[in-house]
């Protein structure tokens, strides 16, 4: 309850923040401070301490698993401040409303990995997505944006719609808004024929949940939108948010349908079938750096769907490797990204003789995002297989990601070719100190966690 | 066959046929008049399940303040059946083929769902629930915390609003 209460707090200190003062770094540091604030009573929400004693009547509970990936997102928000804080001063007049907009989301964030009710799972899903409607369309006079910013909202809509109408059904079914009283309906229903309702309930909530995370075939508004908008705030959509409804996702189906996971398994094999197959050989052939990471990012979520496949240790640990490792690298990337003045794979040509800790860097999340062992994102990969092997069916789909990963090792290692092994002037924007000791922290993050993911998966047990 | 038998009937005709409407009518102005008519006959619907203020709120909300909004854009738009663009016929198809697909999804799961009686629609708390009282007390009580936490959904719409909306 903490990091709710406290973040939607952060987001009103945000805005008057604005009226007191125009100076926009002052406001950024006032950022920073909450975000550190946040992130410390989060974590001491973990260790027992509460700052206030709110009855949920059930419909939320606060358990380690939940404040850990809230502790993980808030992390990864303040190093995408420290990187990216000067970049999103750059991108219009109202700072303190994009920093405010940011903490709403994460207010989000917190209810949806904590929610036992499908009317907060809403309630926090809208949170988490209203304001990005708003933040895709923050580069006003940029007619992409604009563009962006509609098609986003539009569809976001549609797929809101599409969430309600099977949460309505799922209660003309149960009765009951509470995850646990969807759970006896469905063990119930192991032998007997399952409830319609209930079934086609169910669907709908998987295809909204499917568009919200950009899994195949409901990923057409991914790429024009990651493209089109600022690429601050496509960091910040890529990374922090979309794990956050991947924890949600996980949370909803671990919690209500666990039991009928036979039902569920073809539906999210052929899911992930085609989200690897689709963001795997689309991102082969772009052009764009930022086009190519937001069917990376497609990529990725088919990954992130054997955790759902799964259904088990492996798959709860691995989503929590996977949202840290995938939302670090993802955020160091872009904030490389954002320095530089062309973002076609051409214009990072010879930036590792120009900027050669931007570049050492760069290839560090980028082997990390292909999986390569000593980094973050091997572990991240090996968990979500082994949880898909431990479940011991459809082991075909295991080789079809394994042969996916090695394509995507392909588009990755074209940034690295293009920063060693060509030679060309890529032109940045002024890079500080401070911006490249941040960087070197980040990758040495990814490295550690790669090294040794205990680290952050023992903090689940005590 | 009772009287709320026959008002039902009634309703549902009205709505699915004022729902046709809006689909088919070439007439922007048409379309929106006839979605006024189907809210209405939703808001039939919710008074015959005994709640009276989903009624209510329904027609001042979406027949009041959303529609005339609607109205008005088209009008001031002036969007006629002359300048409506016209979509390719390949384009027509597929959308036709896709919204094919969704219903015979939803046949699919539904269509044993005549074939279990004593499949009942959910009647909470003796069917008054809907009258203004227990709502209010439903809401102030058992759901108080959605209420609130809602607040932070409406004040991050209205910053939205004005990011997207002030002049720079």
């Amino acid at each position: 309850m903490n990091a709710i209460i406290i973040s939607a707090i952060l987001g009103v200190v945000m805005m008057y923040s604005g009226v007191l003062t125009k100076n926009t770094s002052a406001i950024r540091n006032v950022a920073i401070v909450g975000l550190i604030v946040l992130l410390g009573l989060n974590m001491a929400e973990g260790c027992g301490y509460q700052l206030f004693h709110i009855n949920t009547k059930g419909m939320m509970s606060f358990e380690k698993y939940g404040l850990l990936f809230n502790s993980i997102a808030f992390a990864s928000t303040l190093i995408y401040f420290l990187l990216s804080g000067r970049d999103i001063e750059k991108v219009g007049v109202y700072v303190a409303e994009y920093f405010a907009l940011i903490f709403f989301i994460l207010c989000g964030v917190a209810i949806v990995t904590s929610f036992n009710s499908l009317l907060l799972l809403f309630i926090g899903i809208e949170i988490i997505s209203i304001p990005l409607y708003i933040l895709t369309g923050a580069d006003k006079r940029n007619l992409k944006s604009n563009e962006a910013s509609l098609k986003y909202f539009l569809m976001g809509s549609f797929s809101t719609g599409i969430m309600l109408m099977g949460i309505t059904l799922i209660f003309g079914a149960t009765g009951s808004f509470m995850l646990k009283g969807i759970a006896p309906l469905v063990t119930g229903a192991a032998d007997a024929p399952l409830n319609i309702w209930l079934v086609s309930g169910l669907l709908l909530l998987f295809i909204s949940m499917a568009f919200k995370v950009s899994a195949a075939p409901f990923h057409f508004w991914t790429p024009d939108v990651y493209d089109g908008a600022p690429s601050v705030f496509t960091s910040f959509m890529a990374t922090i948010v979309k794990a956050a409804i991947f924890v949600a996702f996980l949370r909803l189906f671990d919690g209500a349908y666990g039991e009928m996971k036979g039902a569920w398994q073809s539906i999210i094999s052929i899911t992930i079938l085609l989200t690897l197959f689709i963001g795997n050989i689309t991102a082969v052939f772009q052009q764009s750096v930022k086009r190519m990471l937001a069917y990376s990012s497609i990529a990725q979520a088919g990954f992130m769907l054997f955790a759902l496949f799964g259904f088990n240790e492996f798959a709860k640990e691995g989503i929590i490797l996977y949202s840290a490792a995938y939302s670090l690298a993802t955020i160091g990337i872009f904030a490389i990204l954002i320095k530089m003045k062309d973002y076609t794979f051409e214009g990072f040509n010879g930036l590792g003789k120009s900027q050669p800790v931007l570049a050492a860097t760069n290839t560090i999340f980028l082997l990390s995002l292909a999986g390569i062992p000593l980094t973050a994102g091997f572990f991240a990969k090996y968990y979500m297989l082994a949880a898909a092997i431990k479940n011991g069916t459809q082991f075909w789909l295991v080789i079809f990601a394994v042969l996916c990963a090695a394509v995507s090792v392909y588009y990755y290692f074209r940034v690295i070719q293009s920063m060693y092994f060509k030679t060309g002037n890529a032109e940045t924007s002024t890079i500080t100190p401070a911006f490249k000791y941040v960087l070197i922290v980040l990758a040495g993050i990814v490295i550690l966690l790669g090294v040794f993911p205990q680290l952050l998966l023992s903090q689940m047990y005590f | 066959m009772n009287i709320s038998q026959i008002l039902f009937g009634i309703l549902t005709v009205l709505a699915l046929v004022s729902a046709l409407g809006v689909v088919v009518s070439k007439n922007p102005v048409y379309s929106v008049l006839c979605l006024i008519v189907t809210f209405f006959a939703i808001s039939g619907h919710y008074i015959l399940l005994n709640a009276q203020f989903l009624a209510i709120v329904n027609i001042i909300v979406y027949a009041g303040a959303i529609m005339v909004l609607f109205l008005f854009v088209i009008m001031l738009m002036n969007l006629n059946a002359e300048v409506e663009p016209q979509k390719s016929k390949i384009l027509k198809f597929a959308g036709f083929i896709a919204g094919l697909c969704l219903f015979l999804v939803i046949v699919a799961a539904l269509k044993n769902a005549d074939e279990k009686t004593q499949t009942q629609a959910t009647q909470l708390a003796g069917g008054d629930i809907g009258l203004i009282k227990n709502l209010g007390r439903a809401l102030f009580n058992d759901y108080v915390l959605p209420f609130e936490i809602s607040s932070v959904l409406f004040l991050s719409a209205m910053v939205g609003a004005v990011v997207i909306g002030k002049k720079e």
